[in-house]
């Protein structure tokens, strides 16, 4: 019959659509596992310095990724601080307070926001700090600082939309309850709808905290250099993860620094994994209460 | 209560700040492109090709690189996400569809520079072999990269509007001894165009926007490319570029240009996404 | 001898042995002595091609001085020019003479403390060794766009250039292709590094980079028969050379003036040879 044979066309595309995926990235990070599964060591991060001095700073580390992993720890840090309150205020303002026209149009703007290019967000740190460069302050240039700021620009929608959902999807007697008792509206949303939502909220930070560690468009025009070691101040320069594999891809000067091309791949990777496994732990721990019902 | 209008008021200067952030983007560019338009070179910008040394500053070879580097990565991708999702969410039983659907979301975590450092390795020589000709970097190497990138955000979308058909047409077709294909075929994807729809706009734009994948794969050429084994530009691998140049020259400027061009294009396809779900009657 | 002679002997003999053996010999102690009492950063920024003997330089500095600390970023002549010029850098690499404009503009105190050569690269499995400057000319230029037509492999050419803020390039689009054209159609890679690793990798490339960044990755060719080495870019008969600057905005002060002589001092010319330029004392 026809349809029969329709039938296991369409459904040998589907599987083999699910196989060239699976494949694909199979082969992608089977690659560098393989390749860099060696470099993994101390040597790796430290070079021929002492990790132990190397970790208290009391010496410098060449030749090895530990000065990028402190300066994308840094970055991280400085950039979703900067974000989270700004961030999740906007979202109780939105769901909350807002009336409806605005809650409209702000909400266009914030999608509009999380749609544009990293690079055009590079640009405009970039183009802020030179700016600032000549009518403020001498002293500012691209930096650890501006790239933060610009990380906080990039990630700030992602914050804002999943406060906003999570918020939007709480259940109605939920929000009906302890009004009820009499609490004001500050009191309900603080004492009630925000620890309700936590799990949510908290998605939507270690989302936000899995881009700042891997975006590189960004820091590549705001100020991240080849060599700088650990960064002495916010306005100096400093290394990052992404960009130091970006870099070593392009241009590394002999195999031990490809080897550590590999290593730090590996080392993203890894950071990104546990990123995924935290979330999937808070969605799965979760899973049963009853702030998402039946899913 | 005083307090209680204090810490409204905060949090409306922070969901306003947030907003001025983006228009903010936007008129930074604006602004300091403005030059381009004063000087005329405005118009050339979008004429003529990349000439800096005879003060020719077309970017027309880098809107060419960026479409049809996206356009053969969604070419790809389409009907690989369609069928993963099909799968996922549809046609297969047991564990298949729970596994696929936690790699998917654990590659949207992969970063770009991970794939693009796998893919300077890996695929790029594999491509030059293959095809004998080129040096494997160019268009194609780039869109097939591209596509894997894209394609998590596509079978996410899919798969949540797949979910999002009403359960009882789903019981209907059954009753009727429709298969599982037909009930796909037939119900689901017509059911879930919106969301479809959706997830390709934003995809595209993702595409579009994504910078690593072509600086590190598609070779960079300035020439308007001519075929799929070409070496080929984006606009944001070419704002990568070019920003290490003289900022006030004019050639810098039209960083701006590409910067308004690419903040339109994403703009829209967010319009358009926002546009769609709306008509349904969806979240804003 | 004494108890005490003997522990003032072996205290003597265990300090020479580790000086010695962190080789640290008196006369290189006197180059790196001006940096005793200082402390700040140092950013530098610009020619690709310096980037080896700033970061060996950077390491020995600061693995003795823990108060200097030096960033380095690439990004070409062109940037590292502008950079010191406008106050971002203090110290900007370039790979080319800045221009007239450029010093008049940017104030600008040159210090050459190497010199380089530009040579041609391809794959070591190239067969092609040797060119001569018309068919460099055009096969950059795009005319000549098959190896079999230079008596290697049938298989296309692959054109790999600089960006246009590389002194590289410009040094050797001036003096190697006499300003002729670079075809559009070329693969555009952002540093010396960048461009040995292409050729490096792909064995139908042909390219450009510094001498001094040649190593077995990639084969030189020889342009009208002179082979671009380290011989013989010193003793002129290979033509494409430049130097290498640094160039500071003004008169260098303070730890940046002390970083510049360092690039003049024994160790630091010792540097630049190590890493395959020619040092200019």
């Amino acid at each position: 019959m026809k349809s029969g044979r329709w039938d296991r066309l369409v459904m040998a595309w589907a599987w083999i659509s699910g196989l060239v995926l699976t494949v694909s990235v199979a082969t992608l990070l089977g690659f560098l596992l393989i390749k860099g599964a060696g470099t993994l060591s101390p040597a790796l991060f430290f070079g021929d310095t002492a990790p132990l001095d190397a970790l208290l700073l009391k010496r410098q580390v060449f030749d090895g990724i530990f000065p990028a992993t402190v300066g994308t720890l840094l970055l991280v840090g400085l950039a979703v601080g900067m974000a989270v309150p700004v961030g999740i205020a906007s979202g109780i303002y939105m769901a909350e307070f807002a009336a409806p026209r605005t809650k409209a149009v702000f909400g266009l703007f914030f999608d509009i926001l999380a749609g544009i290019p990293s690079i055009l967000v590079g640009l405009f740190g970039f183009s802020a700090a030179i700016f600032l460069h000549h009518h403020f302050s001498g002293q500012i240039a691209p930096c650890l600082l501006i790239s933060a700021l610009s990380l906080a620009f990039l990630v700030l929608p992602y914050l804002i939309r999943t406060t906003l959902t999570t918020l939007e999807n709480l259940p109605r007697h939920v929000r009906m309850t302890a009004p009820a008792l009499g609490a004001s509206k500050l009191q309900t949303i603080f004492y009630v709808l925000l620890p309700q939502s936590l799990s949510g909220i908290v998605s939507g930070i270690i989302l936000s905290i899995g881009r700042c560690a891997e975006d590189t468009a960004v820091i590549m025009l705001t100020g991240v250099v080849a060599t700088a070691g650990i960064p002495a101040s916010l306005l100096s320069g400093y290394e990052a993860l992404p960009f130091y594999i970006y870099t070593v891809s392009a241009q590394y000067a002999d195999q031990a620094e490809l080897m550590r091309g590999y290593g730090a791949a590996i080392v993203l990777l890894a950071v990104c994994a546990l990123l995924f496994a935290l979330t999937a732990f808070i969605r799965h721990r979760l899973a049963d209460h009853l702030l998402y019902g039946v899913r | 209560m005083r307090s209680q209008s204090l810490i409204q008021g905060l949090l409306a200067v922070a969901a306003a700040g947030s907003v001025a952030v983006t228009v903010l983007i936007f008129g930074f560019m604006i602004v300091l492109g403005l030059p381009l338009v004063t000087s005329g070179a405005f118009f050339n910008l979008f004429t003529s090709s990349w000439l800096p040394n005879e003060g020719l500053y077309g970017i027309v070879p880098m809107m060419a690189g960026s479409l049809f580097i996206a356009g053969l990565a969604m070419i790809f991708s389409f009907p690989l996400s369609l069928g993963c999702a099909a799968l996922v969410a549809v046609l297969a039983k047991g564990r298949v569809p729970a596994l696929l659907h936690r790699l998917v979301r654990f590659m949207t975590g992969i970063p770009t520079v991970v794939y693009g450092f796998a893919g300077i390795f890996l695929l790029v020589p594999v491509v030059r072999e293959w095809t004998g000709s080129g040096s494997g970097m160019c268009i194609l190497s780039a869109s097939l990269l591209l596509a894997i990138l894209i394609a998590p955000t596509m079978i996410l979308f899919f798969t949540d509007s797949f979910a999002g058909v009403p359960g009882s047409y789903l019981a209907a077709a059954d009753a009727l001894g429709a298969t599982p294909v037909q009930k796909l075929v037939h119900v689901v994807i017509p059911c879930s165009w919106r969301g479809l729809t959706t997830g390709v706009l934003l995809a595209l734009g993702r595409a579009v926007g994504d910078t690593l994948i072509a600086l590190m794969i598609a070779g960079n050429a300035t020439a308007f490319p001519g075929s799929p084994l070409d070496s080929a530009r984006t606009l944001p691998a070419h704002i990568a570029l070019v920003v290490a140049a003289d900022f006030d020259s004019l050639e810098f400027r039209t960083l701006f240009g590409c910067g308004i061009l690419l903040y339109a294009f994403t703009t829209l396809t967010v319009i358009l996404a926002r546009r769609i779900v709306a008509d349904k009657g969806g979240a804003p | 001898m004494t108890r005490i002679g003997r522990s003032l002997y072996s205290m003597i003999a265990i300090f020479i042995s580790t000086l010695l053996l962190t080789g640290v010999s008196p006369a290189v102690a006197d180059d790196f002595s001006p940096f005793n009492d200082q402390a700040g950063i140092i950013k530098i920024s610009g020619g690709t091609a310096h980037i080896p003997v700033m970061k060996a330089a950077a390491k020995q500095i600061m693995q003795r001085f823990s108060d200097v600390r030096i960033t380095i970023a690439g990004g070409g002549s062109g940037v590292g020019i502008k950079q010191v010029g406008e106050g971002l850098v203090d110290i900007g690499n370039s790979g080319r003479k800045p221009t007239d404009d450029e010093i008049a503009k940017y104030n600008l105190k040159m210090f050459k403390w190497a010199i380089d050569g530009v040579g041609l690269v391809v794959n070591p499995k190239n067969s092609v060794a040797s060119l001569t400057t018309a068919q460099a000319k055009a096969i950059f230029a795009g005319g000549i766009d098959n190896w079999k037509a230079l008596g290697g492999a049938d298989k296309a050419i692959n054109l790999y250039t600089r960006d246009t803020a590389s002194g590289t390039r410009a040094v050797f689009w001036k003096k190697a292709l006499g300003k002729g054209e670079i075809s559009a159609k070329a693969n555009v890679v952002v540093s010396n590094g960048a461009m040995k690793a292409a050729v490096a990798n792909d064995p139908y490339a042909i390219g450009y980079v510094s001498v001094g960044h040649m190593d077995e990755s990639v084969q030189p060719v020889a342009l009208d028969g002179v082979t671009p080495t380290l011989e013989t870019v010193k003793s002129g008969q290979y033509k494409v050379a430049r130097g290498l600057f640094s160039n500071t905005q003004g008169e260098p002060t303070g730890l940046t003036k002390t970083f510049v002589d360092f690039l003049f001092s024994e160790t630091g010319q010792g540097l630049a040879a190590a890493k395959g330029f020619i040092p200019v004392k």
